[in-house]
């Protein structure tokens, strides 16, 4: 084997004893805590309805403030935005972290438990997580509106490239429709 | 210098029988057999070891190489021991831990099979220190396995099974550095080859000492009586959860 996996080997073994050394005793309670707590999730401490998500990523009030035409209140709009979307990604986020948190707390003491099932449960909330991970890193570079933007861009340069070749999305839709093949 | 060998290794066996006594005294021998084994293997091994070197150098090499794999085989029993009891009340999260400690096991045996045969019997007719080393980076990942899957499923080890495991692992950390300083740089690494394990040894000896001096009961959890009828029930309101969640962030991708 590799020297570097050894190495590897050794350095991860020696950061989990450090991991494990700290571990504090008490939070070996934790898990009983959870279990209490179970009924919490999706109550008062949920997040709010989609709508609330449709309405901070909505490039309507943008739309709004750019009429005011103050580049001031523009600025001002596109920082609060920011914070709140990502506020409210880095919120659905821990509430998935809860939710799996929740789901593996109660079914390590299962006696059926399905070895397939929970791969796929753990591969969706990696899913998710990395969608999380995603909007975050684009709201972080381009704005709440990144995805709006982004979509709208794809759908106008399309729109664009359809103008500029005719002849060729004709052809292509012959092609397409089994029809001739231009050669 | 042999003196500090001989003084080094009689602080170790002081140590390991100060330890099987305390076990003795706190009943820890039938909560950890196999751990307690080993230690007896390597406490009688030592003793032998050191009578061999004083009286018949000669042979001390080969005494040196078929205890040392006789405690790597006892000492993989105690992963074994670890998994057993950390997860005897939860029967779900030793399901998963035997799945996923199989598929490790099996991409390393897939990895082992892809070198070509010749290449197998040159890799085991290697010098035994490579082949000790490989050995001991196969007990690193089952036990980073296992630790993972314990911190993922938050499994309770009380102090006593905490320190096996962090000892052992201490251990096993330890060896791969020193084999592998070994191999790659034998001429510097010679002068301090004969104290470094044993010195590396005493300090788990320390480790194991302060956790095993007192008998400490496993934390215990009760779990929730509807669990077990209700496992299907548990995985679909989870997924149900997924779904809300994933429509949220579909909302905010459409807005």
């Amino acid at each position: 084997m590799m020297p570097g996996l050894a190495f590897v080997a050794a350095a991860a073994l020696l950061v989990f004893l450090l991991l494990l050394s700290a571990r504090d005793e008490n939070g070996d309670d934790l898990p009983a805590t959870s279990m209490r707590n179970r009924n919490r999730l999706g109550a008062a401490d949920a997040l709010r309805p989609a709508e609330l998500a449709f309405r901070i990523f909505s490039p309507k009030d943008r739309e709004f403030i750019r009429l005011t035409r103050s580049t001031r209140l523009e600025r001002l709009y596109r920082e609060e935005r920011r914070r709140v979307a990502l506020h409210w990604v880095r919120r659905t986020s821990r509430e998935l972290s809860t939710i799996m948190r929740h789901h593996r707390l109660n079914s390590r003491h299962s006696q059926n438990v399905n070895v397939a099932a929970e791969a796929k449960l753990f591969g969706q909330y990696m899913e998710l997580r990395f969608l999380c991970a995603g909007l975050v890193f684009l709201i972080r570079l381009f704005g709440p509106h990144a995805l709006a933007d982004l979509a709208s861009y794809a759908g106008e340069l399309y729109e664009r490239l359809g103008r500029s070749m005719p002849d060729a999305t004709a052809t292509n839709h012959v092609a397409a429709s089994g029809g001739v093949v231009a050669r | 210098m042999v003196m500090l060998s001989v003084m080094i290794w009689s602080v170790g066996v002081f140590l390991e029988i100060l330890l099987l006594v305390r076990g003795f005294q706190e009943k820890l021998f039938g909560q950890f057999p196999v751990f307690y084994l080993y230690l007896l293997f390597v406490m009688v091994n030592d003793v032998v070891s050191m009578c061999v070197y004083r009286w018949a150098s000669n042979y001390y090499f080969q005494v040196y190489w078929v205890t040392q794999f006789l405690s790597l085989a006892i000492g993989s029993g105690i992963i074994f021991e670890i998994y057993r009891v950390a997860l005897r009340s939860f029967p779900g999260a030793a399901r998963m831990t035997r799945c996923v400690l199989l598929i490790v096991f099996g991409a390393i045996f897939a990895n082992a099979l892809t070198i070509p045969w010749d290449g197998v019997f040159r890799w085991l007719a290697a010098a035994t220190i490579t082949l000790e080393r490989n050995l001991r980076i196969v007990q690193a990942l089952a036990i980073l396995t296992l630790a993972l899957l314990f911190s993922w499923y938050a499994i309770p080890f009380g102090k006593n099974l905490k320190g096996i495991l962090f000892g052992y692992s201490l251990f096993v950390g330890l060896s791969i550095v020193q084999f592998t300083l070994w191999r790659y740089s034998r001429e510097q690494i010679k002068p301090f080859w004969s104290y470094a394990q044993p010195v590396c040894y005493l300090l788990v000896m320390g480790v194991w000492i302060r956790a095993l001096w007192f008998a400490v009961p496993l934390p215990k959890i009760n779990p929730d009586p509807q669990i077990e009828s209700d496992y299907e029930l548990l995985i679909a309101t989870t997924r149900d959860q997924f779904r809300k969640t994933l429509a949220r962030l579909g909302w905010a991708a459409r807005a």
